[in-house]
C-alpha cells in the first residue's frame, strides 16, 4: 500500500525533485509542483506526489516517528 | 497458514513496493514468489515488514479471531468483506494512533470524530482519508492541474477494478471507472478503457480472458476477481468515497 512518507528536498528543478525520506530510502522523481517545494524543504509525499510541507518542528516529530517504524521492521538504513 | 493469502496479499503490495513506495527493498523477491506461485517462510517475512499493510491486516485478524494471512483477511483490507465490520472503532482508533506512525494524531482524531467513529480498516478508505487530510495548498481553490495530479496518485494508490475487454502480450485493456476531484469532493468517472501492466507468469493470469472482472494497483493487474469480490470492492469502495466526502465538507466548512 501507499504511505504517507515524509522526507527533505534534497534536489529540485522543474517541479521534480529528489527526496531523502526520514525511513533511510530516496525517490528520485517525486512531483513537487503541487506544493512548489524547493531545495530543503521537508514535504510529505503520497506515492510519488508531495501533498505537503512540514515544518522544522513537525518535520523532526515525523523523523522520530520513522525512526521508530523503521527500527521495528528493520528497514533502516544509516 | 493457507499459502493463498499470502499470495493474494503479495499480488496486491507488489507494485508500489516495485515502485518504492512502501515496504521493503526486497530485490525481486515478491516477483519470484508470485511467478512461481511459492508461498514460503521467506515471502511471509518479507510482507511482514510492509510498515503498513501488515499492521492492518493484524488488526483486522485479530478482531476476526483469524490467522494473518488466511485469505479472508488481505481479502478483506484490499478488497473489502465482512470482516470489516468486526473490527471495533475503539481497536481502529488506537491502531491509528500506535501503529501507523507516519500520521499526524491531530488528523486522526479529526478523522475519528467528524466521521463519528464511522472509518473501516479498508485500504480505499486509508489512501483516500489521507488525501483528504492532506495540507494541500490552497484548499479547495487548487488549481485543475494540481487537482488531476491528486486524482492520479489517489486513483492509482487505492484498488481500482474493471472488466477486461482485451488481452495483450504484457498489457490488459481494462474498463475502469477513474476517481475524480472537484468541488464536490471525490467520485467515480464513467466507465473507460485504460491499459494497464500485467504479469502472465503469475497465476491466474496466464489465462486471463475478455470480460474477466481484474483487481488494479498502480496500473498493474494483480488478480483475478469473482463476482463476490468485484461487487464487495464496488460496494466497499462507494463507502470509503461517502465517507471521505462527508470529511472533506467538514474540512472546507472548517476552513
Amino acid at each position: 500500500m501507499c504511505i504517507t512518507r515524509a522526507g527533505k528536498v534534497v534536489y529540485a528543478s522543474q517541479g521534480r525533485a529528489r527526496v531523502e525520506f526520514f525511513d533511510g530510502r530516496a525517490l528520485d522523481d517525486v512531483d513537487v509542483s503541487v506544493v512548489n517545494a524547493k531545495k530543503g524543504a521537508f514535504v510529505e509525499v503520497f506515492g510519488n506526489l508531495a501533498l505537503s510541507i512540514l515544518n522544522s518542528a513537525e518535520a523532526r516529530r515525523r523523523k522520530q516517528a520513522w525512526a521508530e517504524v523503521a527500527k521495528a521492521v528493520g528497514t533502516l538504513r544509516k | 497458514m493457507k499459502a493463498d493469502g499470502v499470495l493474494f496479499h503479495a499480488k496486491h503490495a507488489f507494485m508500489p513496493n516495485s515502485l518504492g513506495y512502501c515496504g521493503p527493498d526486497e530485490k525481486g523477491q515478491i516477483q519470484r514468489d508470485l511467478e512461481g506461485d511459492r508461498s514460503d517462510e521467506e515471502l511471509v517475512e518479507t510482507l511482514q515488514k510492509f510498515e503498513a499493510a501488515y499492521p492492518f491486516l493484524k488488526l483486522i485478524a485479530k478482531s476476526a479471531g483469524r490467522r494473518v494471512f488466511d485469505y479472508s483477511v488481505p481479502e478483506a483490507y484490499w478488497i473489502g468483506n465482512r470482516l470489516l465490520d468486526l473490527v471495533p472503532t475503539s481497536d481502529f482508533y488506537s491502531f491509528s494512533h500506535h501503529e501507523i506512525k507516519g500520521r499526524d494524531p491531530e488528523k486522526v482524531r479529526e478523522v475519528f470524530r467528524k466521521l463519528d467513529g464511522v472509518a473501516p480498516p479498508h485500504h480505499t478508505f486509508y489512501v483516500m482519508s489521507t488525501y483528504a487530510t492532506a495540507a494541500v495548498p490552497d484548499g479547495p481553490n487548487i488549481t485543475n492541474e494540481a487537482r488531476r495530479k491528486i486524482a492520479e496518485v489517489v486513483d492509482n494508490c487505492r484498488i481500482s477494478w474493471g472488466t477486461v475487454r482485451k488481452v495483450g502480450k504484457e498489457e490488459l485493456q481494462v474498463e475502469v471507472r477513474r476517481v475524480n476531484v472537484d468541488d464536490g469532493g471525490l467520485s467515480l468517472t464513467r466507465p473507460a478503457v485504460k491499459r494497464v501492466r500485467y504479469n502472465p507468469e503469475v497465476r491466474p493470469f496466464g489465462t486471463v480472458k475478455a470480460g474477466d472482472m481484474v483487481s488494479i494497483h498502480w496500473n498493474y493487474a494483480c488478480d483475478v476477481l469473482t463476482s463476490r469480490q468485484a461487487k464487495n470492492i464496488a460496494k466497499y469502495t462507494d463507502s470509503d468515497i461517502g465517507l471521505v466526502n462527508r470529511l472533506m465538507k467538514s474540512e472546507a466548512a472548517r476552513k
